[in-house]
């Protein structure tokens, strides 16, 4: 589905704004001497971490958004205050026209969280005691549970695990019931913290599948943090990369790799003889006539590559693939690491405010 | 109530989940409550009496004292009434995503009338076995004046509870296991008959540590020890107070909650 | 073949460890130390109640009485010997611990010593030093008694860890609540070990009886032998004994629950 820009979201159709938001955390620094532990005890050195720094950002309602960045970049800070479990030291955060913060048991009631390295579940107790727990807790009419309950058993497949303990359950399996959990009221939004953390392939790809559809027919909003990009690509079409508590990008994939890179794997099959040497394209790998190159699309196009390869050998066939967004966003980070903050609150940021 | 009723629901399925689990919590329950009084039972049997109580009133005594040891774990289990871990641990959002008010959280979350109903039954017992031998002549009145003392004696517990584990929104990891300190403070002091301790020491455990209030003053104004009008009347107001105190402090902690969040998450007794 | 020098100076390093983790980045670490001088505040004046005007009760005097709370008191960590076994296994570090190159025993033993070091300092010491405040002889009732403490005292720690490592093993052998696990212990030891009071005064002969448990070997043996209210050779005797004793038992448990204890502690 096509991103949205969220330029093109209009006031009525905005579930979450975030205008100005700030959060800063103070750390205390411990020494591991002995003899300095009562001093630090006493007069103890403070750090300040910024998590957030004047974010302002807008989700339309159906959106699934990305939220990604590397670690420390302040992910869990935003999940948080949205959740209502934080209130943010400046700036305003509001989801559905409601303060988290200030008409908690109200907000909570229209949303659903789920913690990747959490669990909702009553440890000894069946799913379907947690399940009838969450049903009082939320006051949840029967017919509506029961409506709920028999849609989410078919779709996150729980029919095999309502009357296990919840201790006995893979990470997999805790994750669908989990997730059921967090549906069963219907919420008019999402937020997953790290949904698909420690999942296997095949628990990753139902958990992906379910958002989606979910998404789809309910037109429930999602958003979403993890750090397997592959998940959120297929998930999401927007993405917003936050980086040192600043939002660095928002927009769609596509513009991603176009504004940061546009890395493509170039192969060719050659007659013999030694590798042709391209101009903008590293070789990586020579096999038994196959050469493998990287090159950046944007900068030298596949026909010039072509042509230049086609000059020095004979070419049997030709394969093109781009870049996994893994490596797009590793290389990003990379960047990051080696060039500060300068390199992107200039450039790159496409956050204005509405 | 149908808050209370679920809990209760899962309270009944998780003891019953196997006979041997059953059997050892109703075992290890019963003995130590009954061991957290044996100490000074059996001092009592020894000696006769110790200073003004005789033996049948020391037993009416520790009796009150297991009780009010027992109802805090029967409605505030599951870390409820060892609030510093569910803060510490970084537990606490989980209350905070439910569409219920704190307190009516706190009040139903720990209920578990099967698996800790051997913390109370054993004082309640003994309780009926010494209020015909060590108490006044029985009388509506006197009955409801207990019942309020009780009432009063787990809510002073509680809130001295609430008061420290407070800290744990200040200081998440020193102050976890903090709870677990007040509650041995409050355990093993209560148990001890507190005359002839000098003024300043009386006064400490009636006010910084009201151990005092958990069993001995109580007590004394039960069973005629202490004569004065005001008496009975003093727990319950002093109930209030910590109350009151404690309700504030915990507020505060909230806030400060509001501001700084948790930056640990343990999962060790969530929901177990 | 590693130096002895160098295999103790992983233990201390652990120790110190352990140390620095008690004090955190905060005061509260100090209501666990107030709540013994409230304690023993509290003992002092109860036995002051019952035992006033009344001579020697079972052989112990007032002043016996009194001086074996508050040695008790002082060297309450010690007599207990918690190494945090449970801990261990509701953590499930258990597994990590054995990826250390240093004895399981060891390393517990280690933090446990390194986890006293503040209590000696704080709460230990300052008893000692105020004892004549509190109105009490803390001196052994003779030079004699003083030095079979010490002799005893490490039988006592011997004593208590082989428990330590024993209620451990129930906890696997059993997959049961170390929770559950830990209240019978606590349950039994209140009374059973003379720490809180001195098996001479139970009533009906039952520190008779109590005496050659195991759990007196860790306070009541130590504590009369200092205050010169026991047969000093008959309890060390029973302390070498359950020392002797309990350890291999302890090696066997862990020995016969190696496999339940991968499962349930890591």
């Amino acid at each position: 589905m096509g991103a949205p820009d969220h330029n093109d979201i209009s006031p009525s159709d905005t579930v979450v704004d975030l205008i100005g938001v700030c959060k800063t955390y103070r750390q205390k620094q411990r020494s591991a001497k002995l003899s300095e532990v009562f001093r630090t005890m006493l007069r103890p050195q403070i750090r300040q971490v910024e998590a957030l720094r004047e974010i302002t950002m807008q989700v339309g309602r159906g959106e699934v958004l990305a939220y990604a960045g590397p670690n420390g970049a302040g992910k869990s800070t935003t999940i948080k205050l949205l959740s209502g479990l934080l209130a943010p030291d400046a700036g305003t955060v509001r989801v559905l026209g409601l303060d988290p913060i200030r008409h908690r048991t109200q907000y909570v009631r229209r949303i659903g969280v789920v913690f990747g390295q959490r669990t909702e579940l009553w440890w000894d107790q069946p799913i379907a005691a947690s399940f009838e727990w969450k049903r009082v807790v939320w006051d949840v009419p029967r017919p509506r549970y029961e409506r709920m309950l028999g849609l989410l058993k078919e779709l996150l497949g729980l029919d095999e695990l309502f009357h296990s303990l919840a201790r006995e359950l893979s990470l997999g399996q805790k994750m669908r019931a989990d997730l059921g959990m967090a549906l069963l009221h219907e919420p008019e939004i999402l937020f997953l913290d790290e949904p698909t953390l420690g999942l296997d392939v095949l628990a990753k790809r139902d958990i992906l599948r379910f958002i989606t559809d979910l998404n789809r027919e309910q037109r429930i909003t999602v958003v979403v943090t993890s750090h397997d990009m592959s998940d959120l690509e297929q998930l999401a079409g927007r993405i917003v990369l936050i980086h040192k508590g600043r939002i660095a990008f928002d927009g769609s994939w596509e513009r991603l790799r176009r504004e940061f890179t546009d890395q493509r794997r170039l192969l060719l099959e050659i007659a013999g003889g030694p590798p042709p040497i391209l101009t903008a394209a590293t070789l990586v790998s020579n096999e038994a006539g196959r050469c493998e190159y990287v090159f950046d699309a944007g900068h030298k196009s596949i026909a010039a590559l072509l042509a230049e390869a086609a000059a020095q050998v004979e070419i049997l066939d030709v394969e093109t693939h781009r870049a996994a967004i893994d490596d797009v966003i590793a290389d990003i980070y990379e960047r990051w690491q080696q060039d500060g903050t300068r390199s992107h609150e200039g450039g790159l940021a496409k956050t204005s405010a509405p | 109530m149908q808050l209370w009723q679920v809990h209760g629901a899962m309270d009944v399925r998780w003891m019953l989940r196997d006979i041997r689990t059953l059997l050892t919590f109703v075992i290890a329950d019963s003995l130590s409550s009954i061991a957290s009084a044996s100490a000074i039972f059996l001092l009592a049997e020894r000696f006769g009496a110790i200073g003004r109580w005789r033996a049948d009133q020391i037993v009416f005594m520790l009796a009150y004292a297991m009780v009010v040891s027992g109802l805090p774990y029967l409605f505030f289990n599951y870390n409820v009434s060892y609030i510093s871990r569910r803060v510490g641990r970084g537990q606490w959002d989980h209350t905070l995503i439910q569409p219920n008010p704190i307190w009516m959280s706190l009040l139903t979350e720990g209920f578990s009338p099967f698996s800790a109903i051997m913390a109370v039954l054993p004082g309640l017992a003994l309780l009926a076995w010494a209020i015909p031998r060590a108490a006044p002549p029985l009388t509506l009145g006197w009955l409801a004046l207990l019942l309020l003392n009780l009432s009063a004696s787990v809510i002073i517990a509680l809130a001295f509870s609430f008061l420290w584990g407070s800290l744990a929104f200040w200081a998440p990891r020193a102050a976890e296991e903090l709870n677990l300190s007040t509650w041995k403070l409050l355990d093993q002091l209560k148990q001890f008959p507190l005359d002839g301790l000098g003024a300043l020491l009386t006064g400490g455990l009636l006010t910084i540590v009201p151990s005092g209030f958990l069993a001995w003053y109580p007590c004394r104004t039960l069973l005629n020890i202490d004569t004065r009008p005001a008496g009975p009347m003093v727990t319950p107001l002093a109930a209030g107070v910590t109350a009151l105190l404690a309700t504030w402090v915990f507020r505060r902690g909230m806030k400060q909650y509001g501001r700084t969040g948790s930056q640990r998450y343990l999962s060790f007794g969530h929901r177990r | 073949m590693r130096s002895p020098i160098l295999v103790t100076s992983h233990y201390v390093r652990t120790a110190a460890m352990a140390t620095t983790s008690v004090v955190g980045d905060s005061p509260l670490f100090l209501v666990d130390y107030l709540l013994r001088f409230a304690r023993v505040a509290v003992l002092l004046s109860l036995w002051r109640i019952i035992l006033a005007d009344k001579g020697p009760v079972s052989g112990m005097t007032l002043s016996a009485v009194l001086t074996y709370t508050l040695i008790s008191e002082i060297f309450a960590e010690q007599l207990a010997c918690r190494a945090n076994m449970e801990m261990t296994l509701w953590e499930g570090t258990i597994a990590v611990r054995s990826l250390q190159p240093m004895s399981l025993v060891g390393q517990l033993a280690a933090e446990m010593a390194g986890r006293w070091l503040l209590g000696l300092i704080l709460v230990s010491a300052p008893l000692l030093l105020s004892a004549g405040l509190w109105g009490v002889d803390a001196r052994p009732a003779t030079a004699a008694a003083g030095a079979l403490f010490v002799l005893s005292m490490a039988l006592s720690i011997s004593v208590g860890l082989a428990l330590e490592m024993l209620f451990g093993a129930l906890v696997v052998a059993l997959q049961e609540s170390i929770w559950l696990v830990q209240q019978l212990r606590n349950a039994i030891t209140t009374v059973l070990s003379g720490a809180l009071l001195p098996l001479a005064l139970l009533p009906w002969g039952l520190g008779g009886v109590f005496a050659w448990l195991p759990f007196a070997s860790q306070a009541s043996a130590p504590l009369r032998i200092y205050t010169n209210t026991g047969d000093a050779a008959q309890l060390l005797a029973i302390q070498a004994g359950w020392s002797l004793l309990l350890w291999p038992m302890a090696h066997w448990f862990w020995q016969a629950n190696r496999e339940k204890l991968t499962a349930y502690g890591g």
